[in-house]
């Protein structure tokens, strides 16, 4: 007998918000606070675990990013960053620098060379840095500039992939709903940072974007920008995920 | 998916960046990585396909005393790939989600009861303490790499996963493998474990994709119409 679940139905999409329920709203992550007990546990445990590959994670960077379904919400990123080796960076992405962060999601950068190799449809959900980079928008707090440029040279010319997994600017208080495909900052609407969000930001660290942005000049553009990448700009669409019931394949008995 | 063997080999990490990436490790602000306290050793299948099965190292941070936050990698090395990225939250915080959402998370009671979620190394009297409030706990797990296809590259789309429910799921190989890699007795564990109890409401029948299979599929959407869910292109994506 069909049920009433109409199975085209999406159990959840990136851009469908969650209904209101305690698991929405303005105040922050629901929860009681660490107990000694639990403390205790995890002083244990990190005495005792090697903890690897948290280990290899060796830089912090500041930067924006706009979902690439609804371009005028905008945030505020913070990521955590570790080289697997000279062509590939993974990222833990949070939404700031504190001890109570939220874990956004994740995004891997890769050079152009690798990014030329994918298919096209993969190269869709992929966005260049090189503008976030020359602008001053893509920062690392509290690291000279000095010692930047060497690297930031080679960030220029990559390529991220960015999936959000916790949409805390719409007000979710826990992470819920499909992820949703971030892009980068880039110089023409609706790519464009808004100012307050960057001042804010700037304000912070004590720096300034403008500032950078003229230190970074000498940065080499990359020759061209891959016409997939940054798919909004060429072809005015964005990405959403849609979650839906199927069949499950299961094991053989 | 084709795979890309230059990159699997990709160079390793030249002697000056290493010296950049370690100087800026110590000046800056590591608050939420430093939180990351604890390894957990789980096993995820895709939530649409129960066949595919494999093993995940979490890396976990209490946001607080009911929630946490893991990144999730493919082995517990140094040159480890993150492969996605979990939540985990008490019984408490779970039902105040909309029925919709509870479908996306999955329950960790028989995870914990067979032995499955191993704390790596740490001695069985702490880890069960632990393991007594993680039984109670939901998870929602999206990868991003599906290794298990050799992918050499995350290419695609976030993957939602589910943990095994019941005996007779996972994959006997894949449990063997682990525990001769880790060290770990898991049937000692199960043992350990048999006195915990689940979440205090019993698992939620919508919890486990309510017993369904879910999976992640693709849209286009015009920037130019309202960001509601219209009937878009479905593009396909391997």
């Amino acid at each position: 007998m069909q049920t009433e679940l109409n199975l085209q139905q999406s159990m959840a999409s990136t851009d469908k918000s969650p209904e209101p329920t305690p698991a929405k709203g303005s105040e922050p992550t629901p929860g009681k606070a660490m107990g000694v007990g639990q403390h205790l546990i995890d002083k244990g445990a990190m005495m005792i675990q090697s903890l690897e590959p948290i280990k290899q994670i060796s830089h912090h960077a500041c930067s924006f990013a706009i979902y690439s379904h609804d371009m005028s919400r905008q945030i505020e990123t913070h990521h955590y960053c570790s080289r697997l080796h000279q062509n590939f960076i993974q990222c833990a992405v949070y939404d700031s620098d504190e001890s109570d962060a939220r874990l956004l999601g994740v995004e891997y950068i890769v050079p152009a060379d690798i990014f030329e190799t994918m298919p096209p449809e993969e190269q869709k959900l992929w966005h260049s840095h090189a503008y976030e980079i020359k602008s001053g928008l893509w920062v690392n707090p509290r690291v000279p500039e000095i010692i930047g440029p060497p690297e930031l040279e080679n960030l220029a010319k990559t390529y991220g992939k960015f999936w959000c997994t916790w949409q805390v600017d719409r007000g979710d208080r826990l992470p819920m709903g499909a992820p949703a495909l971030m892009m980068s900052p880039q110089a023409a609407s609706p790519g464009v940072v808004r100012s307050d969000l960057v001042l804010e930001r700037d304000a912070k660290y004590n720096i300034s974007s403008e500032s950078l942005k003229s230190s970074r000049l000498e940065i080499p553009e990359p020759e061209m920008i891959s016409p997939l990448a940054d798919y909004w700009k060429q072809h005015g669409q964005g990405f959403a995920i849609d979650i839906e019931e199927t069949q499950m394949k299961l094991r053989a008995p | 998916m084709s795979t890309h063997p230059q990159v699997l080999g990709g160079e390793p990490t030249q002697t000056g960046t290493y010296l950049r990436d370690t100087a800026t490790s110590v000046i800056q602000n590591f608050d939420p990585i430093n939180k990351i306290h604890q390894h957990l050793c789980a096993f995820h299948f895709y939530s649409h396909d129960m066949t595919r099965q494999l093993e995940a190292h979490h890396y976990c941070a209490h946001k607080n005393e009911e929630m946490r936050q893991c990144l999730i990698y493919d082995s517990p090395d140094k040159k480890a790939r993150l492969i996605g990225l979990e939540y985990i939250i008490s019984e408490n915080l779970y039902l105040t989600l909309p029925d919709e959402e509870k479908r996306l998370w999955h329950s960790h009671l028989y995870e914990v009861k067979s032995g499955l979620l191993i704390m790596p190394k740490v001695p069985a009297a702490i880890q069960r303490l632990d393991m007594e409030t993680v039984c109670k706990t939901y998870g929602k797990v999206f990868h991003f790499w599906q290794i298990d296809k050799g992918h050499s590259l995350p290419f695609g789309i976030p993957q939602l996963m589910m943990s095994v429910t019941r005996d007779g799921q996972i994959y006997d190989h894949l449990v063997k493998s682990c525990a001769e890699r880790m060290g770990i007795d898991f049937e000692e564990e199960r043992k350990g474990r048999e006195y915990m109890t689940g979440p205090d409401h019993g698992i939620h029948p919508l919890a486990n994709g309510g017993g369904k299979g879910l999976e992640t599929r693709l849209r286009e959407v015009n920037l130019k119409d309202d960001p509601t869910p219209p009937s878009g292109t479905r593009v396909s994506v391997v």
